[in-house]
């Protein structure tokens, strides 16, 4: 099941499962707002496809809109790429860096099996240097791993609000 | 600066000539022609509605009754193919109020209706019908001169399609004259390419001359993607982009053909072996001795189309895989620009190498690219360290290779220049900027109107 298919039974908001689900993205959120690249990339699987497809505009009848190309297509090694090449100092859209906040709210969980699914909506605000925020907003799909007490990411897959990404650059993290 | 007035001159509002601004002879550029508005309020007029412009690949609108909206120029159009096959592109503007006819990225269609009144035009522009049209008394409704408005001329070259609103302007076979030689090495290798998806677009901060000086520039990859220098991703050495050609096609029209290591891999733009196997089908011999030597090629079809065909790897350790990038910049202000991004792939290529091709272009270019994202940081701080006015004083400096002679035994048509390093195709560029901008000059300062 892909990770937009969100199947299995719902968990609902005041059990355990899904205050442990809400502090992991909680957790990730903060990971991504510290710098803390190297252990946020830990929170994937080893197998983990990470994308974010180009939104067109459509009719609602010709679907969504998602299905045509991507932002991002990556891979474990292909994030741990992006993560080391922060970490030198030459990669210069996040040199010096952006501050970014990341609000991960409207949580939904899903238990299917071994597996969760995670859906959660974004709003990542960028401001870097002296210039203006900028503002990221959409959904992430997620198809989780039990890993101990935590979770892994095995799929995620944001889906943008904008058709024209209005943020320079997407050199900031989902 | 002279404030002389002569009738060959081409004067702003405060006397400075637009001569003066682009001394590109000399490898002076003035700050002033990326941040100024009379600037761009110029450019409207005596480039984008003069220039031909990239609208898009035929494979993207395969069928009768396809469309993609798109920009000419400046101006929103539909791109579509009709019911008999035949590609128009239109104004997306009714000719009744003015609303867009078309409010979707993408949509197959027999007719467009516009929401506000009705109006109701086929797939080839015509009026099919006005809403309440019993209402129009005789001679008050002129339905067969109110279809869609048209470019005023379309064309394709390797299924590459260009419109211009200037009916004067050279068809597009003339216009790109020694470009079409070029282009069939990068685009009709092995007998044609198609549009991957959709393209990806997005806004940056900067003036659209900024990026489009990019496109043409070898010499900044080395410091501008020095992360990946970093991580083992290109080459420990300053000059390894620096070997090849830089060739001014035509004035305006110009390319690098680069080469890589000196390993097979790297030869004939570093395409799979079933492709390269292609090549001479469709290309001469001396072009594909040329793709031999090349494993990367920027090149610009003036003023704001280009192709990018590289090689990169997203993931460290991974070996490169080429890919095929076209690229425009749409000018929204003097220092907001929308790019267009898609990624092309030979028609015949296998889906092993679609796979790969595909990766490796949207993990190293596009905004998310790790590549590309560093250019973009570029263009917007180059913008706004340009637009004050004690920094308009100081041109900006492109002078590399200003006396190098031109490369007299290279085969192929247009002025060449050993090495891939150096701003001839820079100065090229700005020279047609500024035979554009004062093709139409009047030297009585009446420019700025």
């Amino acid at each position: 099941m892909s990770a937009t298919a969100q199947s299995g039974t719902p968990v609902l908001p005041h059990t355990e499962l899904y205050g442990r689900v809400a502090e992991f993205y909680h957790h990730e959120a903060e990971l991504l707002d510290s710098y803390r690249f190297a252990d946020w990339v830990e929170l994937f699987t080893e197998d983990v496809s990470y994308r974010m497809p180009v939104r067109t505009t459509q009719f609602l009848t010709d679907g969504l809109g998602f299905h045509e190309f991507d932002f991002f297509c990556d891979d474990h090694a292909t994030l741990v790429t992006r993560v080391k090449r922060l970490e030198t100092e030459f990669a210069w859209a996040e040199t010096p860096p952006s501050r970014t906040r990341h609000f991960v709210s409207n949580l939904r969980v899903r238990e299917d099996g071994d597996e969760l699914f995670g859906q959660t909506n974004f709003m990542i605000t960028r401001t870097r240097q002296d210039l203006d925020y900028q503002l990221f907003t959409g959904v992430r799909y997620d198809r989780l791993v039990r890993d101990g007490d935590g979770f892994r990411i095995r799929e995620r897959q944001i889906h943008v609000d904008q058709t024209v990404i209005t943020g320079t650059n997407l050199s900031v993290l989902f | 600066m002279t404030t002389t007035t002569s009738p060959t001159r081409t004067l702003l509002s405060d006397g400075e000539a637009i001569e003066d601004l682009v001394r590109a002879e000399e490898g002076l550029i003035s700050r002033r022609i990326y941040a100024d508005p009379e600037i761009l309020r110029l450019e409207r007029e005596r480039i984008f509605t003069k220039a031909w412009f990239f609208l898009g690949h035929e494979s993207e609108i395969p069928e009768p009754g396809d469309l993609v909206t798109r920009v000419a120029g400046l101006d929103p159009v539909v791109l579509i193919r009709d019911d008999d096959g035949v590609v128009h592109a239109f104004l997306n503007s009714c000719r009744h109020r003015g609303m867009r006819v078309c409010r979707t990225d993408r949509e197959n269609v027999s007719f467009l209706r516009c929401p506000y009144h009705g109006w109701a035009y086929r797939n080839d522009g015509s009026l099919m019908t006005a809403f309440g049209e019993s209402h129009y008394g005789e001679g008050e409704l002129e339905k067969e001169e109110l279809g869609l408005i048209p470019v005023a001329q379309l064309d394709s070259y390797q299924g590459l399609i260009f419109a211009t609103w200037d009916p004067e302007a050279p068809s597009l076979d003339e216009y790109l004259g020694n470009m079409k030689y070029y282009l069939d090495i990068i685009v009709g290798r092995t007998g044609g390419v198609e549009i991957v998806g959709t393209p990806q677009i997005w806004d940056v901060e900067t003036s659209w001359k900024f990026a489009t000086d990019n496109f043409t520039d070898n010499f900044h990859v080395f410091s501008a993607h020095h992360s990946l220098v970093e991580l083992g991703m290109l080459p420990n050495n300053p000059d390894f982009a620096s070997h090849g050609h830089m060739i001014v096609a035509e004035e305006g029209h110009i390319l690098h053909l680069t080469a890589g290591a000196p390993t097979e891999e790297y030869e004939l733009l570093g395409l799979p072996q079933d492709l390269r196997d292609k090549m001479p089908e469709h290309l001469s011999p001396e072009q594909v001795e040329m793709a031999r030597k090349t494993a990367y090629s920027a090149g610009t079809v003036w003023p704001n189309f280009h192709w990018l065909q590289l090689m990169s790897s997203g993931t460290m350790g991974q070996p490169d895989v080429p890919f095929l990038n076209f690229r425009l910049e749409i000018p929204l202000s003097p220092t907001r620009t929308r790019m267009y991004s898609w990624l092309a792939v030979d028609k015949d290529a296998s889906e092993e190498f679609r796979k790969a091709t595909y990766e490796t272009y949207v993990r190293t270019f596009g905004p998310a690219g790790i590549f590309d994202q560093d250019d973009m940081e570029n263009w917007e701080d180059c913008t706004r360290a340009s637009v004050g006015p004690a920094a308009q004083r100081y041109p900006l400096h492109h002078k590399m290779g200003i006396g190098r002679p031109v490369d007299t035994s290279w085969p192929g048509p247009g002025t060449a220049y050993e090495g891939a390093y150096g701003e001839m195709t820079h100065r090229s560029w700005y020279a047609a900027w500024r035979t554009f901008m004062t093709r139409t000059g009047n030297g009585d300062g009446s420019a700025a109107r």
